[in-house]
């Protein structure tokens, strides 16, 4: 069980992800052909190739604004003289703002939330409960807004995940509190879910890199993973057009839960239905009918009182949860049929036939060579764990996103997913009593396959990998894919720390980061290596902090344990160098710099760029 | 020169001890004083554009710098009594426009201004010595006193409490291995060094600007090498008395005003839902979460741990000021940072 629980809360607001977009385009890595307009705001459809909409982003995640909506107990919304409803959902009163850190300028797609403290707090901000968000990535970013705006702005896309390490204050007044306290001691986490739309990437706006943010806490309870659903999953088809994913039934891939202890179903359709518009109003798709097989399970009004498209308030209330009581041969219908909800004509998404699911609890990873990454891959029929079920794991990089040598960007990026060799792991794993097939990746030195001119110029770090788990019985997978469904890997180059550091070891790491993050410089000038002794304090401290900590530098996460040593050994010893040999910039290609045409309009925003340059596109 | 009031030292003086609770009141007071001005710093230092006006925005980053310090000797002494610094407090930060804590209405009115000659002489008037070392005279009134003289007035009522004022084992100190210069304090001895420190960083020595401690010159002639236009440097063999030592001859220090973000002076209150209320609103809500923070690191969190964490506060709030007083996103909306207490963030 999780935040889709009869015990629960739900919250609306905003949020903010004051990402950086200068290393939108791989080929900004390159330090040899960087040029300083790289730093500078975007014109006219990024004519001349440049920094993005927002070159000078700090990478700020935070919560603004975010009240409870509502609560419920077992069975029951809270009363309405319960405190909880006076409450504020909101990060941090005692440290910096969280990072949105993406995990490779290849794999954008699956950007990661750092150093969040989550907190319920009274309406003047004093906590009720405060906890750590376990870092994760954001799940089934789709076309949602279907008016008003495309590609990062129409987007939605939502995160689940834990909090841990909860801290909770003494004589909580509002009885839902005190129960979900209660009901986390077993795990000492909470289940946390929120769906994000309507980005604003109008840089002259205050709503700048905000948009809205609906979401639900509730217990976790022992045994469940951390960032999935074990419940009846709909499968969304995708339709030929759009950009990063649109359902061809209008209803995008969303989870639901049997309690029989409640008889009753949660639907999470939060991230599921569409907007007429950007952070707007829910489309109306008609009531939403839910059955098993012949069986109708019930019906979520669109119009009426409360209706989801008619109560402006709906979405906010509810978080897109809703609860649908059942009876006892309604859930004996549901339990091995496969579910449907449908609306208006065309309006429809199912289970697969068969009921069967499978994907990986943790599904980014950062690892060096010698590690070895276990990771969790839960296998599901009918919301039941499915123990002793072969699940086959292959390559794709499909959804990676290479550059292709074209407007906008500045040089084709360098190959993903290469070399294999590097990466190990069995073809197939069986799943354990708990429907747990444990993917064990063991890691080599990988090279430095993306460095650029043909492998002689300082690049990218290390490779980026997919790898896609499937049921083995290939009968067993009977549905549609979601094509998010992989499990992305950064594994880094091998690099063997100098003795003694010097700043040539480390410059092209520091003229990157300076040329990547011009933010930077309201601090130092990582590339002027007086500049980075005067403040080798602050960068020891920076740099030496856990990645887990919202000030750890760099933001980006990016950095390897073995470079990362690197620089703090220098920094420790700054010694001066005494010959600089800068490696000679290199000509950019004539038509990049061209100030003048007028490229083909193209979907807004760096995540929808990534998803246009998707190798599976491309070869499209 | 500022002058403060005499009543805040009533406790202090006179021909019998000063009584604990006083000087704890007193030492609130200066814990209070020393962070009231670093707003009005922050706000010119990072009102400048670094790269057009290297000098002067080094020249106030030091000065800065060294206030936390003051805030910190302050809060030691404070502790070392068995007091506990109140800093997580809404009227723990001033009003500005305003006087500064617990000076005198009539007397300096501190603005948050972006960098200029005029907000210099404020700056100046701040950090004026009581016998700045160009002679110049400052008409004393009965119920007024410098800001040194009120550190001496606290310096003296330590000495006249003792050593059995203070708590054992020594309670809630931020050390020199977490803030450069700092002293722990344990007895009459250390803090009074600790005070001293205060007041020469501050003014410097009765015949020199030499600070004490620390390399560089007591805040008041930092300063003046704005308003010289030169950086301050001995004169060799200079004659016997201090004017005869020191001469603002060195590197021209000159203001380039093309190099100071056109921000508002008292910026504020900025309305509802626009760029400025979200800039705002988000430095302010840091510049809360520093507070409460400190108010920590003050009074038993004082680990590295803590002080990271306050630390990657102060270089948040550096960031989000340099950016949002320069225009960034929108080169055509300045924010200038009001400095107030806010402990929820509101949606845009």
């Amino acid at each position: 069980m999780s935040y889709l629980d009869p015990l629960r809360l739900h919250f609306a607001g905003q949020f903010q992800a004051n990402v950086s977009t200068v290393n939108n385009d791989p080929g900004h890595f390159d330090n040899a052909t960087f040029l300083q307009h790289y730093q500078k705001r975007q014109g006219p459809r990024m004519r001349p190739p440049n920094g993005w909409f927002n070159p000078e982003g700090d990478a700020a995640f935070r919560l603004l604004g975010c009240t409870v909506t509502s609560a419920w107990l077992p069975a029951r919304a809270v009363d309405s003289s319960d405190a909880v409803l006076e409450c504020i959902v909101a990060d941090s009163d005692s440290a910096v703002a969280a990072k949105l850190v993406d995990l490779d300028s290849e794999q954008q797609l699956v950007s990661e939330i750092w150093g969040l403290e989550v907190r319920i707090a009274d309406a003047n901000g004093n906590t009720l409960m405060a906890g750590n968000y376990k870092p994760a990535a954001f799940m089934d970013i789709w076309d949602r807004a279907t008016g008003g705006g495309n590609g990062d702005v129409g987007a939605g896309s939502a995160y689940h995940s834990v909090l841990s390490d909860l801290r909770w204050a003494d004589n909580l007044a509002s009885p839902f509190l005190q129960q979900l306290k209660t009901a986390s001691e077993a795990t000492g986490m909470l289940s946390i879910k929120f769906n994000i739309d309507g980005f604003n990437m109008d840089f002259s706006s205050p709503d700048f890199m905000v948009g809205r943010v609906v979401g639900s806490i509730g217990p976790q309870h022992p045994g469940a993973p951390q960032h999935l659903i074990i419940g009846r999953q709909f499968m969304a088809v995708a339709a030929a057009h759009g950009n990063f994913f649109t359902p061809q039934g209008g209803i995008n891939f969303f989870p639901a839960l049997i309690d029989t202890k409640q008889s009753s179903i949660y639907l999470d359709l939060g991230n599921a239905l569409s907007t007429t518009a950007p952070g707007e109003a829910l489309n109306n798709l008609g009531d939403l009918t839910l059955s098993a097989g012949a069986t109708s399970l019930g019906t979520i009004a669109a119009t009426g009182s409360d209706g989801y498209a008619s109560d402006a308030a709906w979405y906010r209330q509810t978080a897109g949860v809703v609860a649908l009581a059942l009876s006892a041969a309604q859930c004996k219908a549901a339990k091995r049929t496969p579910l449907t909800l449908t609306g208006n004509t065309g309006i429809e998404i199912a289970e697969w036939p068969n009921g069967a699911f499978v994907r990986a609890d943790t599904y980014v990873y950062r690892a060096s060579p010698g590690d070895a990454v276990e990771v969790a891959v839960y296998a599901t029929q009918f919301g039941e764990r499915l123990s002793g079920s072969a699940v086959a794991f292959s390559f794709d990089s499909g959804q990676l996103q290479p550059t292709p040598d074209e407007h906008p960007y500045v040089q084709a990026g360098p190959p993903v997913a290469a070399p294999t060799s590097a990466v190990q792991f069995a073809e197939e794993v069986t799943t354990d009593a708990h429907g747990i097939a444990t993917l064990v990746l063991t890691l080599s030195d990988p090279g430095t396959p993306r460095w650029f001119n043909t492998g002689t110029d300082y690049g990218i770090d290390g490779q980026v990998y997919g790898i896609r788990p499937t049921f083995k019985d290939a009968s067993m997978n009977a549905g549609p894919e979601n094509q998010w469904n992989f499990i992305s890997l950064l594994l880094w180059s091998g690099f063997n720390v100098p003795d003694p550091v010097t700043w040539n070891d480390i410059q092209p790491i520091m003229q990157q980061y300076a040329n990547l993050y011009p933010a930077m410089l309201r601090f130092l000038n990582m590339a002027d290596e007086d500049s980075v002794r005067t403040h080798a304090g602050i960068m020891k401290l920076a740099f030496g902090l856990p990645v887990s900590d919202p000030n750890s530098m760099p933001v980006t996460r990016d950095l390897s344990p073995a470079k990362r040593a690197a620089m703090l050994e220098w920094l420790d010893n700054p010694v001066k160098s005494t010959v600089s040999t800068p490696r000679p910039k290199r000509p950019v290609a004539a038509a990049q710099q061209a100030d003048s045409g007028v490229p083909p309009a193209a979907p807004q925003g760096g995540k929808a760029a990534a998803a246009a340059r998707r190798l599976i596109v491309q070869k499209r | 020169m500022i002058r403060v009031q005499r009543s805040l030292t009533a406790g202090l003086t006179g021909p019998r001890a000063a009584p604990k609770t006083a000087v704890l009141q007193a030492l609130q007071w200066a814990v209070e004083l020393e962070h009231a001005t670093i707003a009005p710093y922050l706000y010119g230092l990072y009102s400048l554009d670094r790269s057009k006006n290297t000098m002067i925005a080094a020249i106030i980053e030091s000065v800065v710098v060294e206030e936390m310090l003051h805030m910190t000797l302050a809060s030691n002494v404070l502790n070392a009594l068995g007091g506990s610094p109140v800093i997580d407090k809404p009227d723990f930060i001033p009003t500005y426009p305003g006087p500064l804590p617990g000076c005198v209405q009539s007397g300096l009115t501190v603005h948050l201004a972006p960098f200029s000659m005029e907000q210099l002489e404020t700056f100046l008037q701040i950090e004026e010595p009581q016998r700045p070392l160009d002679f110049k005279t400052a008409a004393a009134v009965d119920d007024e006193m410098t800001i040194g003289e009120f550190y001496t007035a606290i310096s003296q009522a330590i000495g006249a409490l003792g050593d059995g004022a203070f708590v054992a084992p020594p309670s809630n100190q931020v050390g020199p291995d977490l803030m450069g210069g700092s002293v722990v304090v344990t007895d009459v001895a250390s803090a009074q060094q600790a005070i001293q420190i205060i007041i020469d960083q501050g003014e410097g020595t009765a015949t020199s600007p030499l600070e004490v401690e620390g390399q560089g010159y007591a805040h008041y002639y930092r300063f003046m090498q704005i308003k010289k236009g030169h950086m301050l440097v001995p004169i060799p063999n200079g004659g016997p008395n201090p004017e005869d030592k020191y001469t603002y001859a060195g590197a021209p220090v000159v203001l380039d005003k093309s190099g100071v973000y056109a921000v508002a002076t008292d910026p504020g209150p900025y309305a509802p839902g626009t760029v400025h209320a979200f800039a705002n609103d988000n430095f302010n809500y840091t510049y809360t979460n520093l507070l409460r923070v400190l108010h920590a690191l003050f009074n038993g969190e004082a680990n590295q741990a803590q002080f990271n964490t306050a630390i990657g506060l102060m270089m948040s709030l550096k960031g989000q000021a340099k950016a949002m007083m320069a225009g960034i996103p929108d080169p055509g909306a300045l924010t200038g940072p009001t400095f107030q207490y806010q402990p929820v963030n509101p949606s845009v």
